[in-house]
């Protein structure tokens, strides 16, 4: 109290005092005592002169008098105004609890002589009005200090403690109410304690103080003084009052009789783990027992790796104790999850905040997913009711900011992570370490938020580490814990110094606080807990003088736990979580604008197609024309590379947006698996937002890329395909960062992932000179159909080619032609051969000529049969003509003719569609309703480079046999499919024009962009089902276990 | 503007707030048995006036004794008054009335408007 404000006081005193007939000498006693508390001998006299002084004290006594004729005299009207300016200074420095207490002492101090004349009330009422106290409260306040009979005072806001059984105190009441039906009933409430006479508490509400006095005759002990008879005092928290037959009465057994939300809520907490061991065979914790009702604060203490959080995640229901069972309302926690949802909120230690949103937004949709029914405004409302309890409602529109770039305080953000469980009420509130790191200001206001909470009824455990006195006092319960999980402690938490120094025979130990300043000093508990044993030279030796062990014995010796009686009926639960289809609207507009706020995000995120797109496109940009020096389409060499380049983009840029995605929700996801929300909606959310960016991206790539490379009519189905293939690398990215626990750990899986798309493309290496293991001749092999990267490139490669205005007018021709060129010159050449073979050697005995018989036989069968041209061969039984047994001259001859008339009918089927195709440029070129030049549009559309890669211009060997079958190398985007072997056969040569499926055929284009959305929803099944993460957890423990085996040998 | 006019009693004191003549005076015995009902009607006069205020308020008060009681509501005149340009206090008191002097000095000093001291 400063100097200003005590002189203050003391004037207020002396004109009160003063007035009717002045000071009487126990007034003035109390005066005295009153300065006595707070100073020391020397500046009580200067007070008390003082005092005397404004007062009139010593001059009364001379001028007896005058005394008779002051008595009869009003309130000087200077007095009236000095007490207004007395009252005004006060108020410009004392906060509203203190006022109460001033207004409380003055009024003792006319209770101290009992003269309640009318000036001096009036005089004290006008200074509670001065001091903006309402008048129902004033009148209670007065009624509590001034009367001595019990029966007078009767508020709702008293609570009264003797030794009338509490039942018959109900009872009495009710008869009362029913005889006289009037306003006598009493409200005040009730608790039953042995002792003389009365406590009497006072609840202040608008400010939730409390103040007791004692009226009778035992000695009672608060805080280890004894109270004076009808003296008021302040009731803080954390007070003991000591009873000398009764048992004692703690704060919290006390306060909680006001409280009537708590009738309301019902909750039992009963906790009885026997042991837990870790999955690395230690034991965690071992008989804990806890048992605990409604509206209680627990604070849970011990040595640093006590297991004070192992604890609290079994008590939570994020660990599963190993034998024993956590009930809340006689539900398991473990077992009947479903009944308890939502009842369990939890604070952890670390932040689980969402940087980039603004306070108000972090507790807006977290709101919005917790209470599906309520409105905007409620939300609203809701939310600023929390943000200003707390004191965040001046930050509400501030970032929340990271580690490195705070923009709101430690203290806030862990106001904040308390706000995000306390929007939604949970019954039972798990706190880890809440004042870790905070200031011990920031740490008190915690605190008190989690008290006040507990008085609203909720039931509430707290890590907590050093705590100060005025924090340590505030809890109910205590609950201490030796290394080893070994429990020493349950119980009052004041108690827990006396006992502890008890047990260890320490001087003074029936004190738990500091008698003058009622002080707590936890850490002496921790002192004896761990004291060490000192040798013989003094030095402290590392044994400990009471092991962990004993002091365990000790615990079962002295405490016995009893069981809170289960609570019949659904614990109350406000959480009502929105249906799938809106979690996934709230998850998106969520992440959306958090990801928005993050504007390095969004900048690189945009512009890195553009400029990759730049970077590509202006680099392979090859000009070279038959002589000239225009840039010219047609003869750009690069065109497969940039699509193999764009497809490696597509995919990296899928990969690398998405690969953080959920390891950075991680620790949002853990706070909110609370609330059982969906976990695909929550996929999906993150699926819309990664595949929306993977638009834009793969479309901003694709424009500026065929910009510069002149790339014509080509846009929508290049974007189609890398879109497609960037949201496939969206979900691979989105498994392992569900799988993985670090972002480092994802980025290096990266390239892993990245480059066997990158081998198996189909352009960097021909599918038919790889490893023999994996190389099928004829066909693309199966570990490269299983990479995503082929069927784009193959899309665009085919697409490209085909498609292109250029081309489409002569595809159909060309194909025919081809074919028709291909059987003329190569095939019936082969076949031929191989005939000729046969008939030279068919007769011969040798078993490896047989054997090369056989197979030209099966093969010129094989082929025979899927010919559609069979004239001169149309009677000739394939199936036993062409066997050694069956082979013969005749046949031989037949044959031979026949091969001669089928070079012949494709060569006429060649020269036919090649007269065909001149015929139609012609008639083009001759058009004058066209613009069209062949060469031009050739220049435009059509790429020399794709075309000779997709017809494999450059193959030696045009035909080859591979395991008894004659493959066609040259022309793959010409040749159609070979007759499929069963319904599922899709598998075909690189760069097929088509695709065959369930007895269909598709376009290439068409069929390969589906394959790849099939990828994708693979992928989104692996995901939702977390089976990479799974598998990584099993492997794991496979791990585990040959470890632990090891040393047994 | 409605003119403000309460005859005095035993208990009460005379009141003319007269926007149009400018005068405001107070004067006489305040002990009202409900200090605040009392003056809550001048209270409201006087925000009402502070909405378009003369340009300059001479407020006079002229009292022999007011309670403890009256003296809050008295500082909160004063203080409605405050707010308002160009006011004036004439603090009237009897020669012989040093109490009601004093009274007018710790006034002065708990609100900011000029104080005019004046005997009769």
């Amino acid at each position: 109290m400063s100097e200003e404000i005590l002189k203050a006081l003391t004037q207020l005193f002396a004109i009160i005092t003063r007035q009717d007939g002045g000071v009487t000498e126990k007034e003035r006693e109390f005066v005295i005592s009153f300065f006595k508390q707070d100073l020391d001998q020397d500046t009580v006299s200067e007070y008390v002169a003082l005092y005397d002084k404004f007062s009139g004290y010593s001059k009364e006594k001379e001028e007896g008098a005058e005394k008779k004729e002051r008595k009869s005299k009003l309130t000087s009207v200077r007095d009236s105004v000095k007490v207004l300016g007395l009252c005004k200074k006060i108020n410009k420095t004392l906060v509203q609890k203190q006022k109460f207490v001033v207004l409380i002492k003055i009024l003792e101090l006319v209770g101290s002589d009992k003269k309640f004349t009318a000036q001096r009330m009036e005089i004290i009422n006008t200074i509670s009005t001065v001091f903006n106290i309402v008048k129902d409260e004033y009148k209670l306040i007065e009624s509590f200090v001034l009367k001595d009979n019990v029966e007078e005072i009767n508020f709702d806001d008293i609570l009264l403690v003797n030794s009338k059984p509490h039942e018959e105190v109900i009872a009495s009441n009710d008869k009362q109410a029913q005889e006289d039906d009037t306003d006598e009933v009493s409200l005040t409430k009730h608790f039953h304690s042995n002792i003389d006479g009365n406590l009497i508490f006072l609840r202040i509400r608008s400010v939730d103080m409390y103040f007791l006095k004692y009226l009778g005759d035992d000695e009672i002990v608060m805080n280890g003084f004894i109270m004076l008879k009808n003296r008021v005092y302040l009731f803080s928290h954390g007070s003991t009052i000591k009873t000398p037959r009764g048992s004692a009465l703690y704060y919290s057994d006390l306060i909680i009789n006001f409280n009537e939300e708590l009738k309301t809520t019902k909750i039992s907490f009963n906790a009885d783990i026997q042991e837990l061991r870790f999955p690395n065979g230690a034991i965690g914790l071992r008989g804990v027992k806890i048992s605990e009702g409604t509206g209680k604060l627990i604070g849970i203490m011990g040595a640093s790796g006590a297991g004070k959080t192992t604890l609290l995640n079994v008590l939570a229901g994020i660990d599963k104790p190993t034998l024993g069972s956590i009930k809340i309302n006689g539900y398991d926690t473990n077992t009947q999850k479903e009944r308890i949802h939502g009842v369990i909120g939890y604070v952890s230690q670390d932040d689980l905040l969402i940087e980039e949103l603004t306070v108000y937004q972090n507790l807006y949709y977290n709101a919005k997913l917790c209470f599906a029914d309520a409105s905007e405004e409620e939300i609203d409302k809701r939310v600023m009711e929390v943000l200003t309890n707390l004191g965040l409602d001046q930050r509400k529109d501030l970032r929340v900011g990271g580690v490195l770039d705070k923009t709101i305080s430690g203290g806030q953000r862990k106001r904040l992570n308390i706000a995000l469980e306390l929007i939604r009420e949970p019954a039972v509130m798990f706190v880890d370490e809440p004042t870790s790191g905070l200031s011990s200001r920031d740490s008190e206001n915690v605190i008190d938020l989690l008290k006040e909470l507990s008085l609203k009824g909720k039931l509430i455990f707290v890590v907590i580490h050093q705590p100060s006195s005025d924090i340590y006092k505030m809890f109910d319960k205590m609950y201490i814990m030796d290394t080893g999980g070994y429990p020493v402690f349950y119980g009052n938490p004041i108690e827990a110094v006396t006992y502890f120094k008890r047990i260890t025979n320490q001087v003074d130990s029936f004190r738990g606080q500091c008698e003058t300043c009622g002080n707590v000093n936890p850490e002496q508990i921790f002192n004896i807990i761990e004291a060490q044993v000192v040798d013989e030279y003094g030095q402290l030796t590392n044994k400990r003088k009471i092991t962990p062990t004993q002091w365990n014995g000790l615990y079962k010796e002295n405490f016995n736990i009893e069981t809170v009686e289960d609570i019949k009926e659904e614990p109350p639960v406000t959480l009502n979580i929105p249906n799938k289809l809106k979690q996934t609207v709230i998850f998106t507009v969520r992440d959306t604008l958090s990801k928005l706020s993050n504007k390095q995000y969004l900048l690189i995120n945009l512009l890195e197609a553009p400029l990759l797109a730049v970077i590509l496109a202006f680099i392979i940009k090859y000009r070279t024309s038959n002589g000239g020096t225009e840039y010219v389409f047609r003869f750009n060499e690069n065109l497969p590379a940039f699509l193999m380049m764009s497809i490696v983009v597509a995919l990296f840029m899928g990969l690398s947006v998405s690969a953080e995605e959920i390891i950075k929700d991680r620790k949002i996801l853990k706070r909110e698996s609370f609330l059982n929300l969906s976990w695909n909606s929550y996929l999906c959310s993150k699926i819309i937002i990664l595949f929306v960016m993977s638009a834009i991206q793969t479309l901003m790539f694709v424009i500026v890329g065929h910009l510069i490379l002149e790339i014509k009519d080509m846009t929508f189905s290049f974007w189609l395909v890398l879109f497609s293939i960037s949201c496939m690398s969206n979900m691979i990215g989105l498994n392992i960062s569900s799988a993985f626990n670090s972002a480092i750990t994802v980025y290096i899986l990266i390239p892993l992932l990245l480059i066997p798309q990158m081998i198996l493309s189909g352009l960097l290496f021909s599918f038919d000179k790889l490893n023999n293991l994996i190389s099928t001749r004829g066909t693309v092999p199966i570990v490269a159909d299983m990479m995503a990267s082929r069927w784009a490139f193959e899309a665009m490669a085919v697409h490209q080619f085909k498609d292109n205005t250029f081309e489409e007018l002569y595809f159909d021709l060309e194909k025919i032609e081809s074919q028709a060129d291909f059987k003329a010159s190569y095939m019936a050449k082969e076949l031929n051969k191989k005939r000729q073979f046969i008939f030279e050697n068919y007769q011969d005995e040798n078993d490896s000529v047989q054997r090369i018989i056989k197979k030209d036989l099966r093969i010129l069968a094989k082929e025979l049969d899927n010919e559609s041209f069979k004239e001169g061969i149309e009677d000739l039984d394939l199936s036993t003509a062409l066997t050694i047994e069956g082979y013969n001259k005749e046949i031989n001859t037949q044959l031979e003719t026949y091969f001669e008339a089928y070079r012949k009918h494709y060569q006429g089927i060649y020269n036919q569609t090649v007269d065909k195709r001149d015929e139609r440029v012609y008639k083009l070129e001759n058009n004058p309703d066209y613009d069209y030049k062949l060469n031009d549009y050739k220049n435009k559309y059509f790429n020399q480079s794709l075309a000779d890669l997709v017809t494999n211009a450059t193959v030696k060997e045009r035909i080859i046999e591979y395991r008894g079958e004659i493959i066609q190398q040259i022309d793959p985007v010409f040749n159609d499919p070979d007759k499929p072997s069963h319904l599922f056969d899709y598998r075909t040569h690189f760069y097929s024009p088509q695709k065959h499926f369930l007895g269909f055929y598709f376009d290439t284009y068409n069929f390969n962009v589906t394959v790849i959305w099939l990828m994708t929803f693979v992928f989104y099944i692996t995901l939702y089902y977390e089976v990479l993460g799974k598998s990584l957890q099993s492997f794991g423990k496979i791990k585990l276990f040959k470890k632990k085996a090891t040393p047994k040998k | 503007m409605e003119i403000l006019n309460l005859e005095g009693t035993e208990d009460t004191p005379k009141i003319i707030l007269d926007k149009g003549n400018g005068i405001f005076e107070i004067s006489g015995r305040s002990l009202p048995e409900d200090s605040a009902e009392f003056y809550q009607p001048i209270l409201d006069w006087i925000e009402s006036y502070g909405e378009s205020p003369n340009s300059g308020t001479d407020f006079v008060f002229k009292l022999e004794y007011f309670n403890t009681a009256s003296s809050k509501l008295i500082l909160d005149v004063l203080s409605a008054l405050e707010d308002i340009d160009g006011v004036t206090i004439q603090w009237y008191f009897h020669e012989d009335d040093e109490d009601m002097e004093e009274a007018g000095e710790e006034f002065s000093e708990l609100v900011e408007i000029p104080f005019e001291f004046k005997t009769y």
